[in-house]
């Protein structure tokens, strides 16, 4: 039972991770390599945000987040808008770039001393008993919820909403959704926006479970092959991905192998690219738009 | 381009102006960032402050130290490039190495080369500076491969007549996952049982699945020695999934506060360095100059650093003026230095023993009752031949 | 570049006749020849440190001539060049702590090795284009880092593996000097092989691969073939720079062979200019100096040691900047910008009507 809740918050984790890429993927054809970068800003902001609204922790996380929104919007405005239009590789390197970039910067202004963004706003992380005896801490817990709300808004907006239909239609054909008057560049924005959103609130929970060190970012990394196997412009698919990752990870650490448990995600992602390239549920595209 | 034309003179117009002047160059590569910068930080930190202090009383025989530090990110080639550069464009005559292990042996190689004495400072202990030591390392790290083990598990077995079930948890680190590969044979021969070993990525995400399964295996002490960081991870997982047992690690520079925060009284340290709330003259004279330097680090995490500067005050000393490499390196073979209380024995060097002569732990936790952190254990000690 | 029409020769000049152009071709090799004087004579003028300096970039230009044989020539993304780097410098140091093996042994051997990799590196190139080929390439560089970790693990060295310095009878090759030779000898080597076989059908072929694999194919280009003899190639390069690497530093370790280190070479292409072997060059020159050139103008500062923590958080800004700098307004690289001066030297007396 206990194993079930470790996969499952672990598959929590790189799912709110791993939809960031989904969303700028699915909208714009880029992957954003920075999302590491980008999920741990949101902690470091929270840092901030605590040491200024000390012990109003619903402030400070709401301060946070609308920040690290704005982030993200700054980003594209600043950045990927001027990468538009021209090679994919290109706009991909780019935010390889800004994710460099965005660590220094980080490192530069809160050192790389290892922080608790949880203790100027008094949230400490404790355990709760689950029926059938396993236990889960208070933020893995969040995690799993917030996870499950942002995938639920994410698909009804997506599937409903009038921004979420031009964004599917930006995705699908970008020169006739301008050709209609959908604003692509108001749509980017949005799926920088909604992408950093979901990225910081990941880091956030993290960051308030376990602690925030200067390599949190890695886990960007190890989020992405979640997206890829479940397809990258699949929302659904990601969800699935992410727990046959997690899934992976913690039995290969229970059964196998606890060293091998690093190196995992990238053995499926290696397996997922040799059977089946464009994921379970993605597109089947011409895999390049080089 | 002419950023790069620009760049380049720069560059060599440096490396030209740097030459030897009229002070003991002493040059150090650290991991100031990295996955280590909370560890290493700290203790470059406080032997700058050291130094300065040293400098505006005067000097050493009325010379100033010039510290050279340098950031090697923990990564061993820049570790071996910035020892190259504090050989060649420095000319120090004294190393100092406060990083990762792996960064040793390119340090050990060209400070070997240039014959120049290489002292390790807040980094593990290499085994070239234990009995017999032949090389020019020396080390005043308090923690010591195979010792620290010997001393805790001789402490656990201590605190229970029967058969104690004990669990490991090293980092996939190889100076860590050896430690406790040693530890898990020793405790097995006091008439431990060991239940379970995990070895833990410094990347991981989620400590959970490596803590159910320790669990799992019902230890009643589990034993780490590994960075803080894992450390207290593990340890946090653990308590979350309901265990309530004895949770035994490494007296790093964080535990002191750590040990505040967590407030757990079966969470034990062990360590060599005496801890701050004791208020010993010497641990004031260290929180006054780091409040004077306004330094971004606690002064409870600047002992390992305070030792090292000491021992190079005595070094230098000792060596006179003018000194040189060689100077140095018979001063460092024949060096006797009180502790102030820090430790609890004085850090002896001899021509064959570079790591020192007696090692002394002790063991602390929290005292819920007293509201404060006790020692366990007093004086654990080893002589070291 | 033709003889006989109205076209600019690199030289600069425009020629009318082909009568002028051979007499006027010596003197493409002026530039060149003087270059080989100054890199000779700056080998006895410079100071140990310069020359170490000068010998990191030589080795960084072997690397990035690979990289951009492969991806700025045959068009095939990689982002794993630390794997294959690592996979050179593990060879060296297995076959000679285990076996004691010598240079002449062991150099091969990792080249041979690389191109055995890379083979397996260029498999997903026959599936895969673009974003999901670089996706995995960056799997596999893991891959091999995880492999080299486990190596030193099981087999105890628990610090890196320790290396000899390559002799030669009784000659030991270790001084700064010698790397300087040895290293300057490779990256000429390096840049003849990479020359010819641009210029030769291989060569070609990359071309007509990267610019429309398709009419490549209908041209009757055998496409799977020439992608992976890309990948064999850049990769036995590659390996044998790491080898190289292995050498000069006697030392090695997984922890050398980071993501950032792949990041760096991709860098050095883009920033030098895509497609150019000129551009692999000044992009492994800059990317290797600017570091240096950052820690030379901190130093420049009052009170600089207090800078000394922050060097290398400004060292990754600093790369970040850069690179998106390059990409944002420059995307010839420095090629772009050297092409753009030499076009303006070129229309002199007019400048002021530009």
């Amino acid at each position: 039972m206990q194993l079930i809740v470790n996969i499952l918050v672990l598959a929590s984790i790189y799912a709110l991770i791993a939809c960031g890429y989904v969303l700028i993927y699915r909208v714009s054809r880029v992957m954003n390599l920075a999302q590491g970068e980008l999920m741990m800003l949101g902690a470091y902001l929270l840092l901030t945000t605590g040491s200024v609204f000390r012990g109003n922790a619903i402030l400070a996380v709401a301060a946070a987040v609308v920040l690290s929104t704005c982030c993200g919007i700054l980003v594209y405005i600043f950045l990927m808008r001027k990468m538009t239009g021209g090679s994919v590789l290109a706009a991909v390197l780019a935010t390889i770039a800004l994710g460099i970039l965005l660590r220094g910067f980080m490192i530069l202004i809160w050192s790389a001393q290892q922080q608790y963004p949880g203790q100027p706003i008094a949230l400490v992380s404790t355990a709760i008993i689950l029926p059938g005896g396993a236990r889960i801490s208070t933020f893995a817990a969040a995690l799993v919820a917030v996870n499950a709300l942002a995938y639920g808004s994410l698909f009804v907006f997506l599937r409903f909403g009038r921004w979420g239909l031009r964004m599917r239609a930006a995705g699908q054909n970008p020169l006739l959704a301008a050709q209609r008057g959908i604003k692509l560049h108001g749509i980017y924005a949005l799926a920088w926006a909604l992408s950093t959103l979901t990225g910081s609130l990941a880091g956030m929970l993290l960051a308030l479970d376990s602690g925030l060190t200067a390599n949190m970012a890695v886990l960007g990394l190890k989020a992405f092959p979640a997206a890829l196997v479940g397809g990258l412009d699949s929302l659904l698919g990601t969800l699935i991905g992410a727990l046959i990752v997690a899934a992976a990870e913690v039995l290969s650490i229970q059964y196998i192998d606890p060293l091998l448990s690093d190196v995992m995600p990238f053995l499926v992602l290696l397996a997922t690219l040799i059977v089946r390239p464009w994921g379970l549920l993605g597109t089947r595209e011409e895999l390049d738009r080089v | 381009m002419l950023r790069w034309v620009l760049g380049i003179t720069t560059a060599i117009l440096f490396a030209a102006t740097a030459s030897a002047d009229d002070s003991y160059i002493v040059g150090m590569t650290a991991g100031l960032t990295g996955p280590t910068a909370s560890t290493f930080a700290p203790v470059a930190e406080a032997m700058r402050i050291y130094f300065d202090r040293i400098n505006a009383a005067g000097g050493i025989n009325g010379k100033p130290i010039k510290f050279v530090l340098m950031d090697d990110q923990a990564e061993p080639q820049k570790a071996g490039a910035n020892v190259k550069q504090l050989l060649t464009r420095d000319n120090a005559i004294l190393l100092i190495n406060s990083s990762l292990s792996s960064t040793f042996a390119p340090s050990i190689a060209e400070a070997k080369r240039a014959k120049v004495p290489l002292m390790f400072v807040g980094a593990v202990c290499p085994k070239e500076v234990y009995p017999p030591a032949e090389g020019g390392q020396y080390c005043t790290t308090a923690f010591a491969s195979n010792f620290d083990s010997r001393a805790t598990l001789t402490f656990i077995k201590g605190t229970s007549p029967d058969a104690i079930r004990i669990g490991f948890a090293a980092a996939t680190i190889p100076v860590s996952r050896a430690e406790i590969d040693f530890a898990e044979k020793y405790a097995t021969d006091l008439g431990m049982i060991s239940v379970d070993k995990e070895l833990i990525a410094p990347t991981t995400a989620d400590f959970t699945p490596f803590a159910t399964k320790l669990v799992e295996a019902k230890p009643s002490w589990v034993y780490s020695w590994a960075a803080w960081v894992i450390q207290v991870q593990l340890f946090e997982a653990m308590r979350r999934l309901g265990w309530e047992g004895n949770f035994l690690g490494w007296a790093h520079q964080e535990a002191e506060d750590e040990l505040q925060r967590l407030k757990d009284p079966h969470l034990y340290v062990i360590g060599a360095n005496t801890l701050f709330q004791e208020h010993l003259p010497v641990q004031n004279e260290i929180e006054d100059a780091a409040t004077k330097a306004n330094s971004r680090y606690p002064a409870n995490q600047m002992s390992e650093g305070w030792i090292g500067g000491m021992m190079v005050e005595a070094a230098l000393k000792q060596s006179g003026w003018p000194a040189d490499a060689e100077k140095v390196q018979n001063a460092l073979q024949n060096l006797q230095v009180d502790m102030k209380g820090i430790r609890a024995a004085p850090i002896q060097w001899t021509q064959s023993n570079h790591f020192r002569v007696n090692q002394s732990y002790r063991i602390y936790n929290w005292d819920s009752a007293k509201g404060q952190i006790v020692t366990a254990k007093d004086s654990l000690s080893y002589e070291i031949k | 570049m033709s003889d006989n029409s109205l076209t600019t020769s690199s030289s600069g000049h425009r020629i009318h006749h082909q009568g002028h152009v051979r007499s006027l071709r010596w003197t493409r090799w002026v530039p060149f020849g003087l270059l080989t004087l100054g890199l000779v004579s700056f080998a006895f003028v410079g100071s140990p440190f310069t020359l170490d300096l000068a010998s990191q970039v030589f080795l960084a230009s072997i690397g990035s001539l690979s990289l951009m044989l492969l991806t700025g020539f045959a068009g095939q993304i990689s982002i794993g060049h630390a794997g294959l780097i690592a996979a050179g410098a593990y060879v060296v140091g297995i076959m000679s702590r285990e076996w004691h093996a010598p240079f002449w042994l062991t150099l091969p051997a990792a080249t041979i090795s690389g191109g055995v990799l890379g083979t397996i590196f260029g498999l997903p190139s026959l599936r895969l284009r673009g974003l999901y080929l670089a996706v995995s390439t960056l799997a596999l560089h893991f891959i091999v880092i995880y492999a080299g970790g486990e190596y030193e693990a099981w087999r105890g060295y628990a610090t890196g593996i320790t290396i000899d310095s390559p002799k030669i009878g009784e000659w030991e090759i270790s001084s700064e000097l010698a790397w300087y030779f040895v290293l300057l000898g490779a990256a000429f080597m390096t840049l003849t092989i990479c020359w010819n076989l641009l210029r030769s059908r291989t060569g070609r072929a990359w071309g007509a691969i990267r610019t429309r694999e398709t009419v490549a194919e209908a041209l009757g280009i055998n496409i799977a073939r020439y992608k992976l003899l890309a990948f064999v190639i850049s990769s036995s390069i590659t390996a044998a720079a790491g080898a190289l690497f292995a050498y000069n530093r006697n030392f090695v370790s997984v922890e050398a062979f980071s993501l950032y280190l792949s990041i760096q070479y991709v860098a050095m292409i883009i920033i030098g200019g895509m497609g150019s072997l000129l551009g692999a060059i000044l992009g492994a020159v800059f990317v290797t100096l600017l570091p240096y050139a950052i820690e030379g103008t901190v130093g420049l500062l009052p009170h600089a040691e207090r800078y000394v923590n922050e060097l290398s958080a400004l060292n990754y800004s600093a790369f970040g900047l850069v690179t998106i700098a390059f990409l944002l307004f420059e995307p010839r690289g420095l090629v772009g910008i050297w092409r753009r001066l030499q076009a303006k030297g070129m229309s002199w007396p007019s400048w002021n009507t530009h």
